[in-house]
């Protein structure tokens, strides 16, 4: 027992590292020119290569793959010669980078061929001192100094040789003088807690990524408390009833129901109680951030959808199996030596029926979030569907990332339950 | 599941063809088997006649906008004017009975089809040996399975498509790709019942390599429960086409696609809403008929194995 769950353990670890590496070569060498869609189509080349060196693109894939997984401050560290940290700021609360200097964090910034020290108050201020002393000779004779610029990447400034860089503005591209050699973007990685900032609203992934898993949660926890009573009970009435007009009739519905894609029991819920009996919201149109909370019949359409596709498969589940088990010797003795007919259904059958359906319950995760995806689609519902999806339209990398490896999680741990759980139903695995 | 008694020495074997159609004639024993058959039959028909004859041209806007259905178009027509019946009977095509290549060439067998056959080539491939050699080559494959099963298909889906853009071979790729480990995983549990059979002892002792043991000794043996798991995963991979056509993600025009049309349709449904209600029967009526196919067939293959 203690043997199985051991390698159970190590295979998820494994697995989830073999899908970190495959799901970033996918994304990331895979996707084209990501410039094209933050800059559009009109930028010139020297416009695109300058910012994608700010992005830290122009370094090779497996160092890229490790600042993602693990982050990069304590391989910075070394060239800037300051611990690097990462401070939240005082009006947005999102993470900010700067070197500790003397028990005070700076960060710098180069101004017409100079350098300037941006020195932290401890009220959140920044008062602005010159650096030119802090210039560092190379052999070749350059002066060279290695800061954390004001956009959170370890630079590499040459002094006189200001390169000409493009920074992205809201008014578009604008062209600057003294810019950095060499950009590396700071991140603390993945496995640390910061998957990045979003590159279709320049915000943090983490920040914006919140709110969408608390919708999706919300919807898929209770789309799960609907279906799973009630697909369990149709598929134990239509498992004793086998060969029935009760079973015909459960089959045949939920056949059709697992046969009918979910953008289109969402369209015709929409068409029949939006539409025609105007009983409840047709969109989920999210007037605040709060809003699931305020008005809640938001959710009963998406969670209607969910409970029609998730249910017709649960059944079919179900079923197949407590009809195995009916025809077990067992339960004809059962019933041979007297027992009430209801006795033997819930004390012998029931608890062998339905360890298929929940370990398999565990491991249709990963189709719930497909139908999680379309759902959101249809109804415009905020979650993480809408949220994977519309970053994979985009090339957004560092979204698509951390949102895949989010439910690629929930989908391994889930199976990891499922695997421990039917361990633990299972007396013939539990003692062997 | 034999056929005539062959005679001792002979080298003469049955036409794979010929055998196929053995193991796949059994499902008209089945009354359910034989409904599904002829719904996907119906399907193939349609595509097939689509090929030389549509009513009117599927890509013309022809009629008035979102007609109801009438004695000219009988389904109906979509925001633009055009045919309904048209576009339905050619949207099987592309699912069904031809694939476009990127440089315009077209070739036969549709998109949902070639998908499956390469899942059903990949997780063959990757199952035998698993569960044939076992060790560390199971081990392997095993893991790298599990990594591709913990992918949500969608996601994977997304992925793909977002990599390598729009197009029915992408679509193919995508299609392979998730349907691939499940396949696997039953050829591996197959192939670890088929090889403690005394007959891949006997191929063993003869010295043959073990490519050719899995192949022609135990992948035959395997593949009743094969072809009924394949039968299935068209069902899905239809299901997953008409699902990136909804998003707008599926299958590039001109043809047109089930999913498309409902996402479109769907944007009308307070003038017509029944323009919805065409392609979404035909995916769920596919499906269903697939299904059906494939629930016969298990039955009658597994009939005498109890």
């Amino acid at each position: 027992m203690a043997r199985f769950i051991f390698r159970s353990v190590i295979s998820t670890i494994v697995t989830m590292f073999l899908v970190s590496l495959a799901l970033f070569l996918l994304v990331e060498v895979g996707s084209g020119d990501i410039t094209v869609k933050i800059l559009g189509v009109f930028a010139t080349p020297e416009q695109r290569a300058s910012y994608r060196a700010q992005l830290g693109l122009d370094q090779p894939w497996y160092i890229r793959y490790l600042d993602w997984l693990v982050g990069n401050d304590w391989r910075v560290r070394s060239r800037i010669g300051h611990p690097l940290v990462a401070v939240p700021n005082p009006q947005t609360k999102e993470l900010e980078w700067w070197a500790q200097v003397d028990g005070q964090l700076v960060r710098w910034e180069m101004r017409e061929g100079h350098l300037f020290a941006l020195v932290r108050q401890p009220d959140g201020s920044v008062l602005e001192q010159p650096a030119d002393d802090q210039w560092q000779q190379t052999p070749e004779g350059k002066e060279i100094f290695w800061g954390v610029n004001t956009k959170n990447s370890a630079v590499k400034w040459v002094r006189g040789e200001g390169e000409e860089v493009y920074v992205l503005t809201s008014a578009g591209m604008r062209k600057e003088g003294d810019g950095p050699q060499q950009y590396i973007p700071l991140r603390k990685g993945l496995l640390r807690g910061d998957p990045g900032t979003s590159l279709q609203t320049g915000r943090p992934v983490s920040v914006t990524l919140f709110p969408r898993v608390r919708n999706t949660a919300i919807l898929a926890g209770m789309a799960f408390v609907v279906v799973m009573p009630l697909a369990l009970i149709l598929g134990i009435i239509a498992g004793i009833n086998e060969g029935r007009l009760v079973d015909r009739a459960i089959s045949v519905s939920s056949l059709a129901l697992t046969a009918t894609p979910e953008f289109v029991t969402g369209v015709f819920l929409i068409l029949i109680f939006g539409i025609w009996l105007k009983i409840v919201p047709a969109v989920s149109v999210f007037l605040s951030d709060r809003a699931i909370f305020e008005n809640p019949q938001l959710l009963i359409l998406p969670i209607l959808t969910l409970t029609a596709v998730e249910l017709g498969y649960i059944v079919r589940m179900t079923r197949a199996s407590m009809v195995e088990v009916m025809n077990a010797p067992y339960i004809r003795t059962a019933i041979l030596k007297g027992l009430p007919y209801w006795q033997v259904v819930l004390r012998h059958a029931v608890r062998n029926a339905l360890m298929a359906p929940i370990t398999v319950i565990m491991l249709h995760v990963n189709w719930l979030v497909g139908g999680i995806v379309v759902v959101e689609a249809v109804f415009g519902f905020p979650g993480l569907g809408s949220y994977i999806f519309d970053s994979a339209i985009f090339g957004d990398f560092n979204a698509i990332e951390a949102a895949a490896m989010l439910l690629v999680s929930i989908a391994v741990f889930t199976r990891l339950v499922g695997d421990l759980l039917y361990t633990f139903l299972n007396p013939r695995i539990r003692y062997s | 599941m034999t056929t005539a008694p062959q005679t001792i020495g002979s080298r003469a074997r049955p036409n794979p063809l010929a055998k196929l159609w053995g193991s796949l004639s059994l499902v008209f024993e089945s009354r359910i088997g034989t409904i599904g058959f002829f719904m996907v039959a119906f399907w193939f028909a349609l595509a097939l006649i689509s090929i030389v004859w549509t009513p009117y041209d599927p890509n013309a806007s022809l009629f008035g906008q979102n007609l109801p259905p009438n004695a000219e178009n009988w389904l109906g027509t979509d925001h633009l004017g055009r045919d309904l019946l048209s576009r339905l009977m050619q949207g099987t095509q592309v699912i069904l009975v031809k694939t476009r290549l990127p440089n315009g060439w077209v070739i036969p067998i549709g998109v949902a089809l070639w998908g499956v056959l390469g899942s059903l080539t990949l997780g063959t491939l990757l199952g035998l040996n698993a569960g044939y050699r076992g060790g560390w080559t199971d081990q392997i494959i095993m893991q790298i399975q599990d990594a591709l099963i913990a992918f949500p298909r969608i996601v994977l889906y997304l992925v793909v498509i977002a990599a390598m853009g729009q197009g029915d071979l992408v679509v193919i790729l995508a299609i392979t790709l998730t349907g691939a480990p499940g396949v696997a995983r039953l050829a591996r549990s197959l192939a670890l019942d088929i090889k403690t059979r005394d007959y891949i002892r006997a191929a063993e002792t003869r010295g043959e390599s073990p490519w050719y043991i899995m192949f022609v000794e135990i992948l035959p043996n395997a593949r009743g429960p094969l072809i009924v798991d394949a039968m299935l995963r068209v069902g899905y991979a239809i299901f997953a086409i008409g699902t990136l056509g909804f998003l707008g993600i599926g299958l590039p025009p001109p043809d047109p696609d089930w999913g498309n049309m409902v996402n479109e349709a769907r944007r009308f449904i307070y003038t017509n809403p029944l323009a919805v209600l065409w392609p979404s029967l035909a995916i769920a009526t596919l499906v269903i008929g697939l299904n059906l196919f494939a629930d016969g067939l298990r039955e009658e293959t597994t009939r005498y194995q109890k």
